[in-house]
C-alpha cells in the first residue's frame, strides 16, 4: 500500500483528535497486517470507492469510546447510547473529510460511504488481497487505532 | 490603592444570544447528527439563545421554518442530510422568506457545496469540527448584518 494514502489519514486523525479532545495526541508505531485481526469493541467504518478503493476503520475499546464521546459532549456518558454512537460517527466523519480533502488535492478521485458503527465483543476484520496499515493514536481517553486498507483500482 | 476599576463586573458583557431589546434570538438547528445538533444547541443556549427547534433532515427543517415564521431569527443548516440535503432546504427557505438568515454547517472538503450555498443565499458557513468561539462569531456576525 502506498504511503501517500496513509499520511493524510494520520495527519487528519492527529489534528481532529487534538482539536475535539483539546488534549495531547501521541502517535504510536505504525504496523502492517495482512491477516484477519481483532477489532477492539467499537469500530466506525468508512468505505472508499473510485481511483482507490478500500475502507478505513476507527477502532477503539468500549471504555475509550465512552470517554471520548463524553469529552466531546462535555458531559458524562456512561452507556453506549445513540448519542455516543452519533458522536463516534461524527468523529469518523470529521477525520475522513479532512483526509479526503488532502487526497483530492493530491489528485485521487473517489467517493465515501457514510460511517457505520459496529459494536460487540470478539469481532475481527479480514481484507482479502489488501494489507491493512494500522496507526495507533494515544489520547488521554485511551487508544484509538486508525486502520486503513486501500488499494488502487485494478 | 485599589479602585473599582481593578474589579470589573463579571456580568458586564451581555449574553450574545440576546438582542438589543433583551429578547433572545431564536435559532432553528437542522442537522442529521444528534451529536452536532446537541453541540450547537449547547453552545447557543449557554449564550442565551433560544432553540426554536432541532430537525434531523432538510425537509423537516424547511417545514419547521415555515411553521415558526416569523418567530425564528436564524437557521443552522447541515449540508449532507437524508431526505432533503441542506442546499435544497436552503433554497426552499429562501423562496419562502427571502430575508431568511441561514448559516451552513459543513465538513471540511465541501468547498464547492459551500460556494453553491452562498450563491443560493446562505449568509455564512461554519466548518466542522465546531468550536464555541467560531460558532458564536459567525452566528452573531450574521445576526448583526
Amino acid at each position: 500500500m502506498r504511503v501517500e494514502y496513509i499520511n493524510p489519514f494520520v495527519e487528519a486523525s492527529f489534528n481532529v483528535l487534538r482539536e475535539v479532545l483539546q488534549s495531547d495526541v501521541k502517535r504510536g508505531e505504525l504496523y502492517l497486517k495482512s491477516t484477519s485481526m481483532p477489532v477492539m469493541g467499537v469500530a466506525a467504518i468508512v468505505g472508499l470507492a473510485g481511483d482507490v478503493e478500500g475502507r478505513v476503520l476507527f477502532d477503539m475499546d468500549k471504555p475509550t469510546a465512552l470517554k471520548v464521546a463524553s469529552a466531546m459532549n462535555g458531559e458524562e456518558l456512561p452507556t453506549m447510547d445513540d448519542l455516543v454512537k452519533a458522536t463516534i460517527t461524527e468523529l469518523a466523519n470529521m477525520i475522513t473529510a479532512q483526509a479526503v480533502t488532502k487526497l483530492h488535492e493530491l489528485g485521487f478521485r473517489f467517493d465515501l460511504t457514510p460511517p457505520a458503527i459496529f459494536t460487540g465483543d470478539n469481532m475481527e476484520v479480514t481484507d482479502q488481497d489488501v494489507e491493512a496499515l494500522i496507526v495507533p493514536m494515544e489520547v488521554p481517553q485511551g487508544r484509538i487505532e486508525i486502520n486503513v486498507a486501500i488499494r488502487e483500482r485494478s | 490603592m485599589k479602585t473599582k476599576d481593578d474589579f470589573p463586573s463579571l456580568n458586564e458583557r451581555p449574553a450574545e444570544g440576546v438582542g438589543p431589546d433583551g429578547v433572545p434570538f431564536r435559532v432553528l438547528i437542522v442537522d442529521d447528527s444528534m451529536f452536532i445538533g446537541k453541540q450547537i444547541s449547547q453552545i447557543l443556549s449557554s449564550e442565551g439563545f433560544e432553540i426554536a427547534g432541532i430537525c434531523a433532515d432538510g425537509a423537516a427543517g424547511m417545514e419547521r421554518y415555515k411553521e415558526l415564521f416569523p418567530n425564528v431569527d436564524i437557521v443552522t443548516m447541515d449540508i449532507t442530510m437524508p431526505k432533503m440535503d441542506g442546499i435544497t432546504a436552503l433554497r426552499k427557505i429562501i423562496e419562502f422568506d427571502k430575508n431568511a438568515k441561514v448559516v451552513m454547517i459543513s465538513a471540511l472538503g465541501k468547498q464547492d457545496l459551500v460556494k453553491q450555498a452562498l450563491v443560493t443565499g446562505a449568509k455564512s458557513y461554519i466548518v466542522k469540527p465546531l468550536d464555541r468561539k467560531k460558532v458564536l462569531e459567525r452566528i452573531v456576525a450574521v445576526l448583526n448584518k
